[in-house]
């Protein structure tokens, strides 16, 4: 292995900070090693409260490690420092979270446009880019809403594509699809893959859904209870394209199942 | 592509349905008000409540001499002056102080004071320094005016959501952007609370300031005709008042509706939340 990983994790450990005349807080992650390459699709599924969120964060540095390494493209976070963070990493990596986050007063098309109008890069191609975004999810006549007149399914859509439009190397994906219906999240699963096939960018997407991990990832890492380890690794070979709706009648998929199940407390 | 379901502004569509038959009840208490008016000034003689149609002629009458206008005129100048002086360093502070959370906490104290402390006894001091003119007036309705707004605006931007901000960051926005693109809009809400408590509290003040000293105004209207034993002249310079601060109701009104029009309207709060 010549080629040293994107972004690696050593040792990673996590406690919040206390108030005074408390006992420090236990430990949410604890001695956590993984890396991720380049245009790889990991997925995390670890159990609710097992701090999946709190990795995310640090891993965009939106919130700083109590011990441990971070490491992207071989720079080091800082650890144990708040103030020292680079949010984002000047927008190499991109961060889709668990709400949609979208601004309520910019209309959809605003809200997609705003990375690039922040990042002073709003021309006539990233305009174009945006909108072919938008056609792709079927955000299509909705450009003028606000946030409070679109369905839970198309605003996840637009928090989607907002990050997508400025093309960040590396994406986080914090169980994006979790509070919607199993239709609609099926659609955004197929749009998701099409748009990375496009791309081939490396994405970290946490879940709770086992398929979900299994249908997505090239490898699935297994979280444990708090405070959080790795509990396994799984390696997924199933060929893409995928079809999605049929994934779980792939003969790989029940084996990958059960094995991952049964790490999963 | 699945279908999913049409959002529909049908919201405003019923709002205003609902706006037309409650129009019709408005109406009806005005009506009852003045008739109750009217019965007053029976009972009690026009001497001391002047009636509904006496007042009416002589608002009229004062209209087309432009004496009524002339006083008005001279109300609403110091009222809006005194607004704008008062509420633009008020919007102004809290975003400037923003990042300055210790400078807050020292001047809370001496803010929260100047909110509690009985502006309108102040007029007499402010003639005492600015004399009877325009000046007394302007400075009594920005002192006002700047308390009501400072803590609607501190309050708007204390309630910034710290995950919109982290979301900005993270996609490349600096302190600026952030300042501009999140803080300010998410404050434009409470600044307008501010801004629509404080509208009638300048007119208010700018008459109570005439009421003391001054030789023109709708204040001193309100005086001069009560010295006359003049109740009819009083109530028409009552009503020219009140519709100074109604037509600034309507400006909050319209300035809000098209700078808030991002906001769900009330009954989908609850779905907005989600």
């Amino acid at each position: 292995m010549a080629v040293p990983p994107l972004l690696e994790v050593r040792d990673l450990s996590k406690r919040f900070a206390t108030r005074a005349g408390r006992d420090p807080s236990s430990w949410v992650i604890q001695q956590l090693s993984f890396s991720v390459h380049d245009g790889e699709f990991l997925t995390i599924i670890g159990p609710s409260g097992s701090g999946k969120t709190t990795l995310l964060n640090m891993l965009a540095q939106i919130d700083s490690a109590s011990d441990g390494e971070v490491r992207f493209q071989s720079v080091t976070a800082p650890i144990n420092d708040p103030k020292a963070l680079n949010p984002g990493l000047s927008c190499k990596i991109g961060y889709v979270t668990q709400e949609d986050n979208l601004l309520p007063w910019r209309t959809t098309l605003e809200n997609v446009l705003f990375p690039l109008t922040v990042q002073g890069r709003l021309n006539e191609q990233t305009r174009a880019r945006a909108q072919m975004l938008i056609g792709a999810v079927g955000l299509t006549g909705f450009e003028k809403h606000y946030p409070h007149e679109l369905s839970g399914g198309m605003r996840k859509r637009a928090s989607l594509i907002r990050t997508l439009v400025y093309d960040p190397p590396v994406i986080l994906m914090d169980e994006p699809f979790g509070a919607l219906d199993a239709q609609t999240r099926t659609q955004l699963q197929e749009d998701l893959l099409r748009l990375w096939n496009l791309g081939r960018k490396t994405i970290v997407f946490v879940t709770h859904d086992i398929t979900e991990a299994i249908a997505l990832g090239d490898r699935t890492l297994v979280l444990s209870k708090s405070p959080a380890r790795i509990a396994g690794e799984h390696r997924n070979a199933i060929p893409r394209p995928r079809d999605i709706r049929g994934i779980m009648t792939h003969q790989d998929f029940p084996a990958l199942y059960q094995s991952i199940r049964a790490q999963v407390q | 592509m699945a279908t999913w379901e049409r959002v529909d502004g049908r919201a405003r569509t019923r709002q205003a349905g609902g706006s037309l038959r409650s129009r019709g009840d408005q109406l009806l208490a005005l009506v009852i008000l003045l008739a109750i008016w009217q019965g007053l000034s029976f009972v009690y003689g026009t001497y001391w409540v002047g009636s509904p149609w006496g007042v009416a002629t002589r608002l009229a009458s004062s209209v087309l001499s432009g004496e009524i206008l002339r006083h008005a005129s001279y109300t609403l100048i110091e009222a809006v002056a005194g607004f704008l002086i008062g509420a633009i360093p008020a919007v102004g502070l809290p975003f400037a102080l923003r990042r300055l959370p210790i400078v807050t906490a020292i001047l809370d104290p001496f803010m929260v004071g100047g909110y509690g402390a009985p502006k309108l006894a102040l007029a007499p001091l402010f003639i005492l320094w600015f004399g009877i003119g325009i000046e007394s007036k302007i400075a009594l309705v920005a002192i006002t005016v700047f308390f009501i707004v400072y803590f609607s605006a501190l309050a708007g931007v204390r309630a910034l959501d710290a995950k919109l901000v982290q979301m900005a960051q993270v996609m490349g926005a600096n302190e600026r952007d952030v300042a501009r693109h999140i803080v300010f809009p998410g404050a434009v809400p409470y600044i307008f609370t501010g801004l629509r408590i404080a509208m009638p509290y300048s007119i208010g003040g700018a008459v109570i300031a005439e009421l003391i000293s001054a030789n023109r105004g709708l204040g001193y209207l309100i005086q001069l005709s009560a010295m006359n034993f003049d109740t009819t002249g009083v109530f028409a310079a009552l009503v020219a008042t009140t519709c100074i601060v109604f037509m600034g109701n309507c400006s909050v009104d319209a300035a809000e509706r098209r700078l808030l029009r991002w906001r769900p309207p009330p009954e989908l709060n609850m779905q907005a939340g989600s």
